[in-house]
């Protein structure tokens, strides 16, 4: 994993030669220090009545110090890679400026030593798809200095589905179906009556 | 040449879109006017308006142009009402490109169909119940949305709601009744310019009715579903002010438009005919698909576009989304005008050279909105390009009536019916596909435009040449008689069916431009633009 973040953080180097790179961060230049797991009670979470916690601290096996540069932690739900086909208002790119991976927010807050557990409801405006959990350390600017996901680098071990809400009311229904008849019914009510009173005038 | 006053279109089912600048009215000399009539408006023997007075709202006339315009408005504003909420909508029902992109072609299609019933409608029931019938009709579709759970679904109701742009038929129908020929292509091309605004005030209003629903606490994935019910309303509302405040005749009387309708009129294989064998009502079918097909392509996809290329809010998509439709206020009527002046310096070859240069300038600056990478980029480039696809509308426009005399109508309906088929097309090919982004798919529908509006430069009348050739210089077919009487057999002739050819042919030597001069041109009478 090192290895190739530093290989692909090579040639982003390179590439950021021919462009005008004013403080562009990539995701392939951070590094991977966090620790992060996720449960959850069912396989398929309803959004806006299941919750899911995560845990997060940083990896033990690590030197001391490495977190010295960590002011707050971003938790963010992203999309699995079988929810981004044939959608590119998902899609993952290096430069965070275009990353679209992640869209929402579990929690913001100050960084501390030692691990963190959050319960997080899901909203109820997350939509239908296969996601997993990851988190960014940011600096004192607010730039992403480390991450952490509850998933391999391949995306594809530990990801669970949430099942959005429909959005459609019983309410919503019922008016739909009466104004539909209201439209009907004065359309069909005028031309019979104007029928009507158009025969009685021959007559 | 001589002062053109009162200018005038004779296109009675005039699908003009374009706009003489002095046509906004017709002088007593040439068309009478009824003195005995108590109108708000001089009308002439019929009761037809003879001057198109904006501002008023007079029964019956501007009344019914108010009324028509908006119903066709409101019809734009329903079928492309998705568009700017697709960011909220793709997620709730978990759609994918090709979904988002099949609604998109579904939603102009629809139209293909209903565009031709309606003729038939206005013809049995008359302009008024015509166009009340449909947009009540449609009003059902509309609220459907609120049952959408899935890509099915929401593609159906958007085929469903599609079927309500054939408005612009009863509007152009309902027009020809009520104001005279000569200035009905000025009518008709405003009316069809306002009403396709609706495209974008629709990308504008949507998601600011979105944005109060969310602040009055509901959740998007509802917010969206209760957004529909206002394009819904307005089509009850506009549905009974056209049924209550229209109708049908100056005279209000419908059963007299039908009698008038049994008087001798021409066979429909024959005019069928004359327009299906003339090759440039074909050009003019695929030219339209790359001028008013692509405007409705943009339509569907440009709001998502902006909001997702450049990170955007909603509304603020929107209200980029929005100047792109509401172009159309003055776009596509200086399309019309840029052809008429230019048909005044250089005849009918001017026409087409306006017309090439219009829609290959709006297909350039397409390919240019695809690649900008910056927004304010972008926009200029968006802006671009609608004022050059809008005006090249309403060039189009500007030589249709040329083409034929006798089958203008199913000429006309032709080349609208090939604008969505061309906006079917383009969607289906470059928006619908996860092999393109959005952007690429832009710049290719760019390039498509420049290649399909090549074509124009095939179109050559033997009277007035083409954009590189010189008229014919045989002495009978390099006349305006020839080709218009040259649609009708030696029997119509002999009943002189083909009366108004004749005078249509000479009326229209004044697209020989400045060798106008040359023809003999009887005094009093004024060279009429159709």
């Amino acid at each position: 994993m090192a290895a190739t973040g530093l290989l692909l953080g090579l040639i982003l180097a390179l590439g950021c030669f021919s462009e005008i790179c004013v403080a562009i961060i990539s995701f392939s230049s951070l590094q991977t220090t966090l620790v992060v797991t996720v449960s959850h009670p069912r396989r398929l979470l309803r959004a806006g009545e299941d919750k899911i916690t995560v845990r997060w601290g940083l990896n033990q096996s690590l030197p001391a110090g490495t977190d010295s540069a960590y002011k707050t932690i971003k938790v963010q739900l992203c999309y699995a890679p079988i929810s981004q086909v044939d959608r590119a208002w998902r899609k993952t790119e290096e430069h965070f400026s275009k990353d679209k991976t992640c869209q929402f927010k579990i929690v913001k807050m100050p960084y501390t030593t030692g691990n963190q557990t959050l319960e997080w409801t899901i909203e109820r405006d997350v939509p239908t798809a296969t996601y997993f959990v990851r988190t960014y350390a940011l600096d004192a600017n607010d730039h992403e200095v480390a991450y952490g996901q509850n998933t391999d680098a391949k995306k594809t071990t530990n990801l669970f589905e949430i099942q959005a809400i429909s959005g459609r009311h019983v309410s919503l229904d019922i008016a739909s179906v009466c104004f539909s008849v209201f439209s009907i019914v004065s359309l069909m009510g005028f031309f019979f009556v104007e029928k009507r009173t158009g025969r009685k005038a021959q007559q | 040449m001589s002062d053109i006053e009162g200018s005038p279109g004779s296109s009675m089912h005039g699908v003009t879109g374009r706009e003489p600048t002095f046509a906004l009215s017709v002088a007593s000399p040439m068309v009478p006017t009824d003195t005995t009539a108590k109108f708000d408006l001089p009308v002439d023997s019929e009761h037809k308006a003879k001057v198109f007075k904006l501002f008023s709202f007079a029964n019956p006339h501007m009344r019914t142009f108010h009324l028509s315009w908006i119903s066709f408005f409101t019809c734009f504003v329903s079928t492309f009402a998705a568009a700017p909420l697709v960011p909220i909508i793709r997620d709730n029902l978990n759609l994918k490109k090709q979904d988002i992109g099949n609604a998109g072609v579904a939603s102009v299609s629809g139209s293909i169909f209903s565009r031709l019933v309606m003729g038939a409608v206005c013809d049995l029931l008359g302009p008024r119940y015509g166009c009340a019938f449909l947009i009540m009709l449609s009003a059902p579709t509309v609220f459907c949305m609120s049952f959408v759970s899935d890509a099915g679904g929401y593609i159906a109701v958007r085929f469903m709601i599609g079927f309500s742009l054939a408005t612009f038929v009863s509007c152009q129908y309902w027009m020809s009744t009520m104001f005279n020929s000569k200035i009905i292509g000025l009518v008709n091309g405003t009316a069809a310019g306002w009403g396709n605004m609706g495209g974008g005030a629709t990308q504008l209003l949507m998601p600011l009715v979105y944005d109060i629903i969310r602040r009055l606490g509901s959740t998007p994935f509802t917010a969206w579903r209760i957004a529909f019910f206002i394009p819904g309303c307005l089509h009850i509302i506009m549905g009974i002010l056209v049924l209550t405040l229209g109708q049908d005749l100056p005279d209000g009387n419908l059963s007299s438009l039908q009698k008038k309708g049994d008087v001798a009129k021409d066979k429909f294989g024959k005019v069928l005919w004359y327009a299906v064998t003339n090759y440039r009502t074909w050009i003019f079918v695929l030219l339209y698909g790359y001028s008013m097909g692509v405007e409705l392509s943009t339509d569907n996809v440009i709001a998502e576009y902006f909001y997702d290329r450049f990170n955007l809010k909603l509304h603020t998509a929107g209200i980029i989304a929005a100047t792109f439709g509401m172009a159309n206020l003055v776009a596509r009527p200086f399309g019309g005008y840029a052809s008429d002046k230019a048909a005044q310096l250089f005849g009918m070859r001017g026409r087409l050279w306006v017309l090439w240069s219009l829609q290959t300038l709006g297909g350039v600056f397409c390919i240019w909105l695809g690649r900008a990478n910056s927004l304010p980029i972008a926009v200029l480039a968006m802006i671009l390009f609608s004022i050059g696809a809008q005006a090249a509308c309403g060039a189009t426009f500007g030589i249709i009536p040329f083409i034929s005399r006798r089958s203008l109508g199913i000429i006309s309906g032709l080349t609208g019916a090939g604008g969505n088929f061309g906006s079917g097309l383009t969607q289906l090919i470059f928006f619908s596909t996860s092999r393109f982004s959005t952007a690429s798919g832009l710049s290719w529908m760019g390039a498509m435009i420049v290649a399909c509006t090549l074509p124009v430069t095939l179109v050559h009348f033997p009277q007035w040449g083409s954009m590189f050739f010189p008229p014919s210089k045989d002495v009978v077919k390099s006349t305006e008689e020839h080709y218009y009487s040259s649609e009708w057999n030696e029997d119509e002739k002999k009943k002189g069916m083909h009366s108004a050819s004749l005078k249509f042919a000479e009326n229209s030597r004044s697209e020989r431009g400045k060798r106008v001069a040359s023809a003999p041109t009887p005094p009093n009478t004024t060279p009429s633009h159709v």
